[in-house]
C-alpha cells in the first residue's frame, strides 16, 4: 500500500507522496461505472459510440477529465491554503446562490442554476463543499465549544444559510442535503440527545402509520426506560419497574370489570402508569438522578408526537406530499401518478436478478421505462442491467469510499482537517443513501444525485473536488506524522 | 465498553449500507414479480391467428372453408390528415361511424387499434392502391361456407364472450369460436393452434424488434380438416324439397352410424353469420317467427305417431305377449276406455299385417298386454319395463352423439302419470301411447336412429357427424355397436312388414321405387297446436340396407302425403344419385302448407 509506506513516502517526496491510492481508485471505478451506466440509460439502437460529446456519456466523460485535472490541482495546492481561504470560498459560493435568484434559470422546477456561456452550474453543489471548508475552520479555532449554545449557534448560522437559499430556490432535495453535517457533529461530540430525539422521530413517524397506538405506546415506554439504563444502569430496578407497571395495568384492568367498566388497554395502560409514578419519583430523589426528569419528557413528548403525526399528516403536507409518503410506505399504490417513477425503477431493479441482463440489454433501461434515468434515477441502470451483484458492488464501493474518508479524518492532527473529512463522509454518505433509498422505494423521492454516478458536470465536479481536497489535506497529515 | 463517536458513525454507516442491501436482495432475488412487470412493460406478444381447419363432406366437397379477410388497424399518433370520404368510400361505412370509431381509438396512441374488423380482400387491394399514413390492414381468417347453407349442422364462428374467456385461457377478447354445430363440437380440432411472436417494445410502445432473437416465438399451428359424414348433395336436396315447410329430416347410414343428412327447416344460410354483418343478421333469424335458428333435428320433441307402433311391436315380441302370427280383430277402433278409433281395413290382421296398414286397434292389444302382464302384478311395474325398453332404443334420453345441442325428448314416467292421476290410472289411461300419442316426445334423430336399429336388425351405432379428422381418430364410442334390450331375432318381422307397407300393400306403397327395396312406415300424429304432423320413417334397401331416415313436417297432414314423398325422393337420390320422378319433385315443392302457429 503505497499511501502508507512511509518511507516511500518520505524519501519520493513528489506531488503524489502521500496520497490514498485506495481512494483514487475507488473514485476512479466509480466514475467509470458512472459513465458506462449513463451510456447505458441513453442507449438506442441509433446511439453513437460512448465517445461522442453530443451524448451525454461523452460529455460525462469530458467532464471526468476535467475533474481529474482539478484534483490533480488540487494536489498540488498546499494544504493550509484550504483552511486560508475556507471563509472567502464559502462567501462566493454564497453569492453565487444569491446570484441565481437573479441571473439563474430554472430547470426541472429548481430554480438553481446558472449559465456561463454553454455551461450551466449548480453553485449548491459547490456550496456544499465550502460549508464543510466553513465549518471546519470556524470549528478548528480558537473559543469553540460545541457544548456552548453560541458556538452552536454559529455552526448552525454556516450550515443554515445556504440550506435556506437554496429551500427558496425551491430545490428541496439539495437543501436537506446540508442535514448531513449532523454526521460531523455527532463525531466531534454533539451530545447524543440529538440523535436520541432525531431517531425516535424518524422511528414514531413511520410506525404511527402502521401501528396501533396502544401498542406503540408500549413501544415507546420500553425503548425510554431501556435508554434510561443505558444512562444509569440499575438493570435490576428497571425490571421491577416494568413489572410493577404490568401488575398494575392487570390489577387496574380486572378492577375495572368488576365495576363493570371495560377498559381498553390503552386506558389500563396509561393509569397504570399515573400509579407507578410514585416508584419513579423515589427511585429518582433515591439515587440523586436529576435525568430521570429528562426522561419523563421524552416519554411524554413522544406520546404527543405519536398523537400529532396524524393531525400534521392530514392538515399540513399538501397531497401529493402525502401520496408520496403513503406510497412509499405500501399503504397505496399509485403506480400512475405519484409512484410512477419509483415503480418503474424498482421495476427495472427488480428484474436485473442475480448477474443482471448484461451491458446495454436492459429493456427497461434501453426502451426509456425509467423517467430522469440518466441524472436521479442511474442506479436503476446499475440494478437491471448488473443485477444483485453489480448494485452490491457498487454499494461496497460507496461504503468502503465513505469509511476511507472517515479514516482521513481520524487521521488528521488538526480539528480543520477533521471536520472537514467527516463532512464530505456525511455529504456522500447522505447522498447515496437516500439517492439510492428512492431508486428501490425505501426513501421519498428526493431528487439529489448520486455521486460520481449521475450525469451532470456540476456536481461530478463538484463531488471530485470534495473529495481531492480531503485526499490532499490527508496527504498532509502522512507527512506531518512523519517529521 | 465504550465505542468511539468514529466507530458508532462506521456502525450506522454499515447498517444503512445492510438495509440497502437487504432490499435489494428482496426486490433483485425473491420477489419474482418484478420480472414478469418488466415483460408486460416492455414485451408485447404478437398474436398470430392459424387459419382454421376446413370441413368437406363424405365426398369431398367443402363445407366449410377459410379465407382471408383483413382488419383495418390504426396508429393514431400517425395518422396524418386524410380524405376520409374516400376512405369511407373504400371500407364502405358511413362517415360519421367512421369518425366515432377513429374517436374511440384516440389520439395519442402508438399502439395499433382495430378500427374495423373482416374487412374483403378486395376492400384491402383497394385500400392499398391509396396511401393513408397511420392506417394499415392486419391479416386474419375468415370462414365461408361454399354451399351457403346447413346452418344448424355447420355452425358458425363468432368473437368469444367473456364466459368462455374465462373459463378457457386459450381465447383472448377478440378471438374466434364455434358457436354452434360442428364449428363448435370440434372447436379444439378446427381452431389449431395459435403462435405468438413476441415483440420488445418501448415506453411509447413503438416496436423495437424480436425478443431473445425469436426464441420464444411460435409458429401458429393451422387447425385441422375434418371431413363430416354429412353427403352434401343429399343435404342440399333435403333442404330444396323442405323449403316452405317446417320440420326436420335425418338420415343415417345403419351400419356405422354416420348422419348423412341433418335437416332442419327452415334452414339459414351460415354465411349470413360472419363477418361484419353478424349482429344485425343474428338478431334478424332470431326474430324470425319460424325460428330459423333452432336445431330441430335434435331439439324438438314431436308425437311420433305412428312410426311408435313399431316399438311396441317389439317390446310385445320380447316380452312373449305377442307373436307375429298373433291376430287381432279390429272394428274401426278399440273400444275399451276412451278408445282409439282406427281407420278401415281387412280384419282380423297379423302383426305385419299391422304394421302394413299400421292399425291402431292392434296396437292397443298389444301395449294393454304389456303393461298389464300377470308377471308384473302391476301397471306401474309393466310400465317401467316399457320404458327401459324404449330407454334401450334411444328414445326419453340423449344419444350422445357429437352434435352439441341435443336433447331428450319426453319419456314420460310412472310418478308422471301418478302426479297427474293421483296414482289412480291403468293402462287404459296411457293407451295412446302405444301409436306413439299424447305425452310421448321424440326428436328426428332417435327416431332415424331407431329406423336404423331396425334395419341393423337389432343395434345402432351412435349417430355422429365427423368420418374422419385429418391425422387423428374419432371418438371411439361412436364405433361399437350397441344393443337394444330387444333380441336382434325380433327386429326381422318388423322389417318384413315395413317392406310389405312399401313394396306390397299398405300405407306408404306410393314410397316404392323400383328396385331399391324401401321399407317404410308412415306416422300421423296428432299434436295441439293444429294439423296433424307428417312423418315417415324408413330405410333401404331391405337386405344390407345403406341409409335410415326420418322426415318429420310439422302440420303436414297425412304421412304418406307430404313425408314419404320427400323421403322417397331422397332414398333415390342417395342410393341411385338419380331422380326419375321430376313430377314427384314438383309436387313437393309445389306443396303449401300454411303454419298459423309460427306466421302471425
Amino acid at each position: 500500500m503505497l499511501s502508507d509506506s512511509g518511507n516511500y513516502v518520505r524519501r519520493e517526496g513528489a506531488i503524489f507522496a502521500g496520497v490514498d491510492w485506495w481512494t483514487v481508485w475507488i473514485y476512479l471505478a466509480l466514475v467509470l461505472f458512472g459513465i458506462i451506466s449513463i451510456y447505458a440509460s441513453i442507449y438506442n439502437e441509433h446511439s453513437h459510440s460512448i465517445f461522442a460529446l453530443s451524448q451525454k456519456s461523452g460529455s460525462q466523460m469530458m467532464w471526468a477529465g476535467i475533474s481529474i485535472v482539478l484534483g490533480v490541482v488540487i494536489l498540488l495546492v498546499d494544504s493550509k491554503y484550504y483552511h486560508y481561504i475556507a471563509y472567502q470560498a464559502y462567501a462566493a459560493t454564497i453569492l453565487l446562490l444569491l446570484l441565481t435568484f437573479v441571473f439563474g434559470r430554472t430547470i426541472n422546477g429548481a430554480h438553481s442554476w446558472i449559465s456561463f456561456g454553454p455551461v450551466s452550474v449548480q453553485p449548491v453543489e459547490f456550496a456544499k463543499l465550502t460549508t464543510a471548508l466553513a465549518l471546519g475552520k470556524y470549528m478548528g479555532g480558537y473559543g469553540f465549544n460545541i457544548a456552548r449554545m453560541k458556538s452552536l449557534s454559529r455552526v448552525g448560522l454556516i450550515v443554515g444559510l445556504p440550506a435556506l437559499i437554496v429551500c427558496a430556490q425551491n430545490d428541496t432535495g439539495s437543501a436537506m442535503v446540508f442535514s448531513s453535517f449532523l454526521f460531523m457533529l455527532c463525531r466531534e461530540g454533539f451530545t447524543a440527545w440529538v440523535y436520541l430525539v432525531l431517531g425516535m422521530i424518524m422511528f414514531l413517524s413511520v410506525s404511527s402509520f402502521f401501528v396501533e397506538p396502544a401498542a406503540l405506546y408500549v413501544v415507546i415506554f420500553l425503548i425510554v426506560v431501556a435508554i434510561e439504563t443505558h444512562y444509569n444502569g440499575m438493570m435490576k430496578q428497571k425490571v421491577i419497574y416494568v413489572a410493577s407497571v404490568i401488575m398494575a395495568m392487570l390489577v387496574i384492568f380486572f378492577v375495572g370489570l368488576v365495576f363493570g367498566r371495560f377498559l381498553s388497554m390503552m386506558n389500563a395502560f396509561m393509569l397504570a402508569l399515573t400509579a407507578t409514578l410514585p416508584l419513579v419519583a423515589v427511585y429518582a430523589v433515591r439515587h440523586k438522578l436529576r435525568n430521570v426528569v429528562v426522561f419523563v419528557i421524552f416519554f411524554i413528548a413522544s406520546l404527543m408526537f405519536v398523537t400529532s403525526v396524524d393531525y400534521v399528516f392530514d392538515n399540513v403536507l399538501r397531497p401529493h406530499q402525502q401520496h408520496r409518503i403513503l406510497d412509499l410506505l405500501g399503504l397505496e399504490n399509485d403506480v400512475k401518478g405519484a409512484g410512477y417513477n419509483v415503480n418503474q425503477s424498482k421495476i427495472a431493479i427488480g428484474s436485473g436478478g442475480v448477474l443482471g441482463k448484461g451491458f446495454l440489454q436492459g429493456t427497461q433501461t434501453k426502451f426509456d421505462f425509467v423517467p430522469e434515468q440518466s441524472t436521479d434515477f442511474i442506479f436503476s441502470t446499475v440494478g437491471e442491467e448488473w443485477g444483485f451483484v453489480g448494485s452490491i458492488a457498487v454499494l461496497a464501493l460507496f461504503v468502503a469510499l465513505i469509511f476511507r474518508v472517515m479514516r482521513m479524518g481520524d487521521r488528521q492532527r488538526d480539528t480543520f482537517g477533521r471536520v472537514y473529512c467527516y463532512g464530505v463522509a456525511g455529504v456522500f454518505f447522505f447522498h447515496v443513501l437516500v439517492n439510492i433509498g428512492m431508486t428501490i422505494g425505501l426513501i421519498p423521492v428526493i431528487g439529489i444525485p448520486l455521486p460520481f454516478f449521475s450525469y451532470g458536470g456540476s456536481s461530478l465536479v463538484a463531488f471530485s473536488m470534495m473529495l481531492f481536497i480531503a485526499i490532499r489535506l490527508n496527504c498532509n497529515a502522512q507527512y506531518q506524522n512523519w517529521q | 465498553m465504550e465505542l468511539s463517536r468514529g466507530n458508532s458513525l462506521r456502525i450506522f454507516v454499515v447498517l444503512v449500507a445492510m438495509v440497502i442491501a437487504g432490499r435489494l436482495f428482496y426486490l433483485q432475488i425473491i420477489d419474482s414479480k418484478y420480472k414478469e412487470y418488466a415483460n408486460n412493460n416492455a414485451l408485447r406478444p404478437i398474436v398470430l391467428n392459424p387459419p382454421r381447419g376446413e370441413i368437406y363432406d363424405r365426398n369431398g366437397l367443402f363445407l366449410a372453408q377459410s379465407r382471408e379477410a383483413y382488419d383495418l388497424m390504426v396508429i393514431p399518433r400517425d395518422v396524418k390528415p386524410f380524405d376520409t370520404l374516400e376512405m369511407c368510400r373504400i371500407i364502405g361505412v358511413e362517415k360519421e361511424e367512421f369518425v366515432h370509431q377513429l374517436k374511440r381509438a384516440g389520439r395519442s396512441s402508438r399502439r395499433p387499434v382495430v378500427l374495423f374488423k373482416l374487412l374483403d380482400k378486395e376492400v384491402k387491394m383497394k385500400f392499398e392502391e391509396h396511401t393513408f399514413p397511420g392506417f394499415f390492414t392486419q391479416y386474419r381468417t375468415i370462414r365461408s361456407y361454399p354451399f351457403h347453407t346447413g346452418g344448424n349442422i355447420l355452425g358458425y364462428v363468432g368473437e368469444v364472450n367473456d364466459n368462455t374467456i374465462k373459463n378457457d385461457s386459450y381465447y383472448k377478447r377478440g378471438d374466434y369460436v364455434g358457436m354452434t354445430g360442428i364449428e363448435r363440437a370440434y372447436e379444439t380440432v378446427l381452431r389449431g393452434r395459435k403462435g405468438v411472436r413476441m415483440e420488445l417494445v418501448d415506453v411509447h410502445g413503438m416496436p423495437k424488434g424480436a425478443y431473445a432473437d425469436g426464441l420464444y416465438d411460435t409458429l401458429a399451428v393451422p387447425g385441422v380438416s375434418i371431413t363430416s359424414t354429412i353427403d352434401a348433395r343429399l343435404q342440399l336436396l333435403g333442404e330444396e324439397l323442405m323449403e316452405g315447410k317446417v320440420g326436420s329430416i335425418v338420415a343415417i347410414e345403419p351400419k356405422t352410424g354416420e348422419i348423412l343428412m341433418m335437416v332442419s327447416s327452415p334452414t339459414y344460410n351460415p354465411d349470413e353469420l360472419i363477418g361484419r354483418d353478424r349482429s344485425r343478421n343474428y338478431l334478424k333469424l332470431l326474430r324470425e317467427p319460424r325460428r330459423p335458428l333452432y336445431n330441430r333435428a335434435v331439439m324438438a320433441s314431436y308425437p311420433p305417431g305412428s312410426t311408435f307402433k313399431l316399438s311396441t311391436g317389439l317390446i310385445g315380441l320380447q316380452e312373449g305377449v305377442l307373436v307375429p302370427s298373433q291376430r287381432y280383430v279390429c272394428n274401426s277402433g278399440y273400444y275399451v276406455g276412451r278408445g282409439v278409433k282406427c281407420h278401415y281395413h281387412d280384419s282380423p290382421l297379423d302383426l305385419r299385417y299391422s304394421i302394413q296398414t299400421s292399425c291402431n286397434t292392434y296396437y292397443c292389444y298389444v301395449f294393454r298386454n304389456i303393461l298389464d302382464n300377470k308377471a308384473y302384478g302391476d301397471v306401474k311395474v309393466g310400465f317401467d319395463v316399457w320404458r327401459d325398453y324404449l330407454l334401450s332404443m334411444g328414445f326419453g334420453r340423449r344419444l350422445d352423439s357429437d352434435f352439441s345441442g341435443e336433447l331428450k325428448g319426453n319419456l314420460p314416467t310412472t310418478e308422471f302419470y301418478d302426479r297427474v292421476y293421483n296414482g289412480r290410472w291403468n293402462s287404459l289411461t296411457a293407451i295412446s301411447l302405444s301409436i306413439g300419442q299424447g305425452e310421448i316426445g321424440v326428436t328426428p334423430l332417435q327416431l332415424a336412429n331407431f329406423t336404423a336399429t331396425i334395419a341393423n336388425r337389432g343395434y345402432y351405432k351412435i349417430p355422429h357427424i365427423i368420418k374422419s379428422i385429418e391425422g387423428g381418430q374419432i371418438d371411439s364410442r361412436f364405433s361399437v355397436p350397441n344393443y337394444t334390450n330387444i333380441d336382434p331375432k325380433h327386429y326381422q318381422v318388423i322389417a318384413e312388414g315395413m317392406y310389405r307397407a312399401v313394396n306390397v300393400e299398405g300405407t306408404a306403397v306410393r314410397a316404392a321405387v323400383k328396385g331399391l327395396d324401401i321399407c317404410g312406415k308412415t306416422g300421423t300424429a296428432e299434436n295441439g297446436r293444429g294439423r296433424d304432423h307428417s312423418t315417415f320413417a324408413c330405410f333401404a334397401p331391405y337386405k344390407d340396407p345403406k341409409i335410415a331416415m326420418s322426415v318429420y313436417v310439422e302440420h303436414g297432414g297425412f304421412g304418406a302425403t307430404v313425408a314419404m314423398p320427400i323421403a322417397s325422393l331422397l332414398m333415390e337420390q342417395y342410393l341411385t344419385d338419380t331422380i326419375t320422378r321430376p313430377e314427384l319433385v314438383e309436387y313437393v315443392k309445389r306443396m303449401i302448407i300454411d303454419y298459423p302457429q309460427y306466421d302471425k
